[in-house]
């Protein structure tokens, strides 16, 4: 994938994100002009993208929405959900072709159906006629209706590419916009049409300082030249490359082809020669025949035939240049293909694609300079103990210098992982869709309130906690919330709030989901835990309110049908659980029946990750640091020597000795040893081990607090984290196993 | 001054800014009937132009700047001006 | 319109998506398509398939495009005239440069749009408008 495309992609996706923001906002707040012609831009600008990479099938789809939202602001177009549903939808396709060029750098074969589909269920809200859909599909995009009329009010002008409709905001004015001075000095300007936007009102109520004009152009010059010419005024502009009905000598692409086969018969000579030359008279012949022109391709063979007798190009090159100079249209053109769009300047850009605080960087450099002290000191420490010189002070030196290291690396820790960290808003803004859909779905009215976005948490959490909000959004939307009418029964204000809540606290960052609806029924609970024997009965009876409620968690409980209507919230909420404490983290639920519910998610703000290797031994799920692993094998039991109390093995001239893992936890040993042993060839500190172990496993990502773990522990096991299955997974220090 | 009543007639004279369109519309308004003498005009802000355009005034020209002759001038319905060149 | 048959494309690439893409478009534009999974491959097809249009990738295994191509313009008569469109996703200056040189009709970039393939397809290969 090219560096351009992969910029495409990510400002593509950018731009989606905000005109999902801006749309979804519009709904909420119709006469919202600010987010309406942000969402407008957004579908421009994306339109526009498309076009640089020649995607048509997006920007014909996107051009439609653009189409839509422009009529919004025009008046004609009153903003309605279904509306709204259109734009997303469209919005939905795109992210669908951008994933699928992410994957195989090429559209998926059906882009221009699907295409030609949103085209039609843009052009008419209510729902896409059939004949639209199928006149969408079967030709190209007609010229929209008021580039069509100027064309046709202007039948007699010739040479006309770009239709530009310039509607100039009311308050132009106001900002020193000259709109027809801007238009007379249009490169190319064939022909102007001035209509006023709302009809004249009588002339005593005229106000002159409000622009009401609606400007129609057309030019002969290039998009591109046009667009930089009204770049200053772009979002008021619309310009449209029109279809070229009766295109002069040479569309343009026929022109780049011919131009490219000059191109080859100008090559320096070799042995392809013939074949390039044949190759270039006979495309050149074709092109001419696709054109119609047989007079002009038949005189092409002639030439080429010439050229492969006589050994020499020229006959050829000299028919071929006289063919494409004959074209007085000749003069360097525009590819025609774009879709007319205004290229977005160096101010509009969208966001880039990773953003790292200079602050941050700066931080871990001055970290690099402490450290370098410490090494000095260290190396002076060593003189003097080789020295021999002062035990005593040396001791006090070297312990020092360590304190300083501990600290030391402990902040540079902290500061990578600094670098990490995402603001909780990238997370929170993924649900306001589903949330959305899903209630309109489920025909609730609701209202999901964000809140803390800027509130940051590690890279990883913040994309671990995906999966685990969106369960419990979609528990509190279908469950937890009630409908209108048994709101309105109830006295609640008909539109229920959820809120989505993210802040900081201490080393610990705290994301909420706490719903207004109908709360979770302690009693019903622990009926249902009764009846699934998660308790005896005197049990429950025993615990608190708040400590049945937390019985959803129970891996027993989300597994019942019956259950599931009553709290709905028992669905999935241990893996949600388990999820979470695999992160380092808890989950409590709070909740007071008619009332609503809370879900507290609590979180470390810093975590690591370790990529292990599992391994097991005696039953026992181990993690081997990845970074340890030199190579795994399969060594027949006699190649196995036993040293004194211990064993190793030969591996490439180096006597590398052998550990049982079972046997080095104290695990039984009784069991009979395979014939063939199951090897992991570990290095740290410049030596090698290995370790026996039952099976090897697969390579796992996992958390491990920080620090304490790792650096600190003297003991075997580096940290434990728990597995997907529920069993906890002991990571263990190879420095250490090799004492 | 760009704008300004003389001897009946509405004159637009060199590059009328757009502070113009304000003292143009109470001209026209006050004085219905006036014709609006543009020969002289170089160069007109779109403020102005829109006064022209709402008001269709009858027109004297052909005004001295191109632009306004071949492009504007059709839109208010000039009769006397000079002869439209073809495009 | 002399030709009434089908005008005949051999498409060069690796990957079976980017195949299958080709030639659904140009099947459904009236073309007869067929596939080759590199240049030592595309070389054996040309034997019995006489193309009217090569569309060739250039990142392949076991032959690259543009040895392929520089191959192919050393064959007999009845090969190597053949007609070549590169679609790559290259696209740096040298890049198209490099295939021109390499004795490539005319270059595209990827994604490319079926419209805009079947369009320089007809072209090359001399099929009607």
């Amino acid at each position: 994938m090219n560096e351009f495309l992969a910029q495409f992609l990510v400002e593509s996706r950018e731009l989606v994100e905000h005109a999902t923001d801006d749309l979804l906002a519009l709904e909420q707040v119709p006469d919202d002009r600010a987010r309406l012609d942000s969402a407008f831009r957004g579908f421009h600008t994306l339109k526009g993208a498309a076009g640089i990479v020649e995607f048509t099938a997006m920007g014909r789809a996107v051009h439609a929405a653009e189409d839509l939202l422009e009529a919004v602001r025009s008046g004609e177009q009153p903003v309605t959900a279904d509306l709204v549903s259109n734009c997303l939808a469209c919005l939905d396709q795109v992210v669908r072709w951008l994933d699928a060029i992410d994957a195989e750098g090429a559209l998926p074969i059906d882009a221009e159906a699907a295409a030609a589909r949103l085209v039609a269920r843009l052009a008419s809200p209510a729902g896409p006629s059939l004949a639209d859909a199928r006149a969408a599909s079967a030709a190209e995009d007609p010229d929209p209706p008021w580039a069509g009329r100027l064309r046709a009010d202007t039948a007699g002008v010739v040479g006309a590419r770009i239709a530009i409709r310039y509607t100039p905001s009311a308050d132009c004015f106001f900002r020193g916009e000259d709109p027809l001075g801007l238009m007379s000095r249009l490169p190319g300007l064939l022909a102007l049409e001035i209509r006023p936007l709302q009809p004249w009102p009588p002339l005593e109520e005229l106000d002159p300082f409000a622009a009401n004009l609606v400007i129609d152009a057309l030019s002969s010059a290039s998009s591109k030249e046009v667009a930089d010419h009204l770049r200053p005024v772009s979002d008021q502009v619309r310009i449209y490359a029109l279809r070229q009905d009766d295109d002069p000598v040479f569309p343009d692409r026929a022109a780049k082809v011919l131009k490219a086969q000059l191109a080859l018969l100008s090559a320096p000579r070799g042995q392809e020669m013939a074949g390039r030359w044949a190759s270039a008279g006979r495309v050149a012949a074709n092109v001419l025949r696709h054109l119609g022109m047989e007079a002009e391709a038949a005189v092409i063979d002639a030439a080429l035939a010439r050229s492969l007798a006589a050994g020499d190009p020229a006959a050829l090159l000299a028919a071929l240049e006289a063919t494409v100079n004959a074209a007085p249209a000749a003069a360097p053109r525009e590819g025609g293909d774009d879709p007319g769009r205004i290229p977005s300047s160096p101010q509009d850009a969208i966001a880039r694609a990773l953003r790292v605080d200079i602050d941050r960087i700066d931080a871990i450099v001055n970290l690099t300079g402490e450290l370098t002290v410490v090494k000095n000191a260290l190396g002076h420490a060593a003189e003097r103990a080789r020295q021999g010189t002062d035990p005593e002070g040396l001791a006090q030196v070297l312990k020092q210098q360590h304190a300083l290291l501990d600290r030391l690396t402990a902040e540079l820790q902290r500061s990578v992982l600094a670098i990490r960290v995402l603001p909780l808003g990238h997370l929170f803004r993924r649900f306001s869709r589903p949330v959305r859909e899903l209630a309109r779905t489920l025909g609730k009215t609701l209202r999901l309130v964000i809140e803390g976005e800027t509130t940051e948490a590690d890279k990883a959490v913040v994309e671990a906690l995906f999966e685990p909000l969106m369960h419990v959004l979609r528990n509190a939307v279908g469950h937890g919330v009630e409908t209108a009418e048994q709101r309105r029964a109830s006295g609640k204000p008909e539109t229920a709030v959820i809120q989505l809540r993210g802040r900081r606290q201490g080393e610990h960052v705290v994301v909420e989901v706490a719903d207004d609806g109908r709360g979770i029924d302690v009693v019903d609970v622990r009926r249902a835990a009764a009846a699934r024997h998660l308790a005896t009965t005197e049990a429950l009876a025993a615990l608190s309110d708040d400590a049945v409620v937390d019985l959803i968690f129970a891996p027993g409980f989300s597994t019942v049908g019956a259950v599931t209507d009553v709290s709905g919230r028992g669905v999935g909420m241990d893996a949600v659980r388990s999820a979470i404490e695999r992160l380092g983290g808890r989950v409590a639920v709070k909740s007071r029946a008619g009332e609503g519910t809370t879900v507290r998610f609590v979180l470390p703000f810093t975590v690591m990750m370790t990529r292990v290797m599992t391994v097991e031994a005696a039953g026992q799920v181990f993690g081997v640091p990845f970074d340890a692993i030199v190579e795994t094998l399969q060594l027949a039991r006699d190649g196995i020597v036993a040293i004194g109390a211990a064993e190793a093995f030969v591996l490439r001239g180096r006597t590398v000795p052998l550990i049982s893992l079972a046997r080095a936890l104290d695990a039984d040993t009784t069991i009979a040893t395979p014939s063939v042993a199951n090897i992991v060839v570990i290095e740290t500190g410049g030596q090698l081990a290995a370790l026996e172990v039952d099976r090897f496993g697969e390579r796992l990502d996992v958390m491990l607090k920080p620090m304490d773990g790792l650096l600190g522990g003297t003991t075997l096991v580096a940290g434990t984290t728990l597995l997907g299955d529920g069993r906890v997974l002991i990571v263990l220090d190879p420095l250490e196993l090799l004492q | 001054m760009t704008v300004k009543l003389e001897n009946g007639n509405i004159l637009l004279a060199g590059i009328c800014p757009a502070d113009d369109a304000e003292p143009l519309l109470r001209l026209v308004l006050n004085n219905r009937r006036a014709i609006v003498d543009w020969r002289a005009c170089d160069e007109a802000h779109t403020a102005v132009i829109q006064i022209l355009l709402a008001a269709k005034p009858e027109l004297l020209g052909p005004p001295a700047n191109p632009f306004l002759n071949r492009r504007i001038a059709p839109l208010i319905g000039d009769r006397r001006s000079g002869a439209h060149s073809s495009d | 319109m002399a030709e009434t048959a089908s005008k005949r494309i051999l498409v060069i690439d690796d990957a079976s998506l980017v195949r299958l893409y080709y030639r659904d478009a140009l099947e459904r534009a009236g073309f007869e398509v067929a596939e080759a999974l590199n240049g030592l491959e595309a070389l054996e097809k040309l034997l019995v398939f006489p193309a009217d249009l090569l569309i060739v990738d250039i990142n392949m295994p076991k032959m690259d495009g543009l040895t392929f191509l520089r191959t192919l313009r050393r064959q007999d008569p009845a090969i190597s005239a053949t007609p070549a469109l590169v679609i790559s996703t290259e696209s740096g200056p040298q890049d198209i440069e490099a295939t021109h040189a390499a004795g490539a009709n005319f270059y595209l970039a990827k994604p490319l749009a079926q419209d805009v393939l079947v369009a320089y397809v007809a072209m090359l290969s001399g099929a009607p408008a």
